[in-house]
């Protein structure tokens, strides 16, 4: 199996694999999946380090997308804690 | 299902400009006009894989014209030709030329470590991320000699008329790193292939 396919497969084991958990614990703040989902996805993206430079690139900016997104949220949450 | 996207869409710039179909008849049409080549000036000897330090800036093979009993001595850094004067014996010419490794050994990022694990980490990048031509690389170093295993390999064996005097591509892609790692000359001594499990031999000169 090639790497990509391996990557791809493991991005969405975790994901379906996070949505069943969460949803087994009775999370139902979106703040909660989405921080997890980014969680997931960033640590995946880190461990397969044998992938070209073209693509390498390309998560780098997926990440750091997602990291935003995250950002994002605490910022949010922050903003509602102290309102 | 977006984070699944954008990771797809970042992946998607990795799939080749160029269809395999058509890399494949460029590389086979090469390696057979080399091995007529070789095929046709009676060289039996295997090529000596020869860091860019001692072959005119360019990691490349040397095919001996003679028999050369032993390891191969060179007088000195090779000039950019085809046709090269290697030793100080008179019939001391072989053929320099370009390989499979030359070229995937420009693809690395930075030069090789001459450690194992720097050895390995290279051949990884290179066979398993940017080359997706296997699933994973081990390397041993035994003095004088170095063994490579390579699970999962999806290089085909080259043809028939290459294999005979040629090495081949995966063999050549390693030993071409090898001697970029170690700023030596590497010949491949032994391969043996067992399904999708590729094992190189190669030694030090």
């Amino acid at each position: 199996m090639r790497t990509y396919n391996r990557f791809v497969l493991s991005v969405a084991g975790v994901l379906m694999l996070t949505t069943v958990v969460l949803a087994a614990v009775g999370a139902d703040s979106l703040g909660v999946y989405y921080s997890v989902y980014v969680l997931g996805a960033l640590i995946i993206a880190q461990a397969f380090v044998h992938v070209s430079p073209r693509a390498r690139q390309g998560l780098n900016l997926v990440s750091g997308g997602l990291f935003v997104g995250f950002l994002g949220m605490v910022l949010a949450e922050a903003v509602r804690f102290l309102a | 299902m977006l984070i699944m996207s954008f990771i797809l869409l970042a992946l998607a710039r990795a799939v080749p400009r160029l269809p395999p179909e058509v890399g494949r008849v460029i590389m086979e049409t090469g390696m057979e006009n080399i091995a007529a080549v070789v095929e046709e000036l009676g060289i039996s000897q295997k090529p000596v894989y020869l860091p860019s330090s001692l072959a005119g800036g360019r990691s490349r093979a040397l095919l001996p014209l003679r028999e050369t009993p032993g390891a191969l001595r060179l007088a000195g850094p090779l000039p950019r030709r085809f046709i090269v004067r290697y030793g100080s014996e008179p019939d001391d010419v072989g053929l320099l030329v370009t390989t499979v490794g030359t070229v995937a050994v420009a693809m690395l990022e930075s030069a090789p470590g001459n450690s194992a694990s720097e050895f390995e980490s290279a051949l990884g990048s290179l066979l398993v991320g940017r080359l997706g031509a296997a699933d994973g690389v081990r390397a041993t170093v035994t003095n004088p000699g170095i063994q490579v295993e390579v699970r999962g390999s999806r290089v085909e064996a080259a043809s028939a008329g290459a294999a005979g005097c040629l090495d081949s591509s995966l063999a050549s892609v390693i030993a071409a790193v090898a001697a970029e790692a170690w700023d030596r000359p590497f010949v491949v001594v032994g391969e043996e292939r067992r399904g999708a499990r590729h094992t190189i031999r190669l030694e030090m000169q």
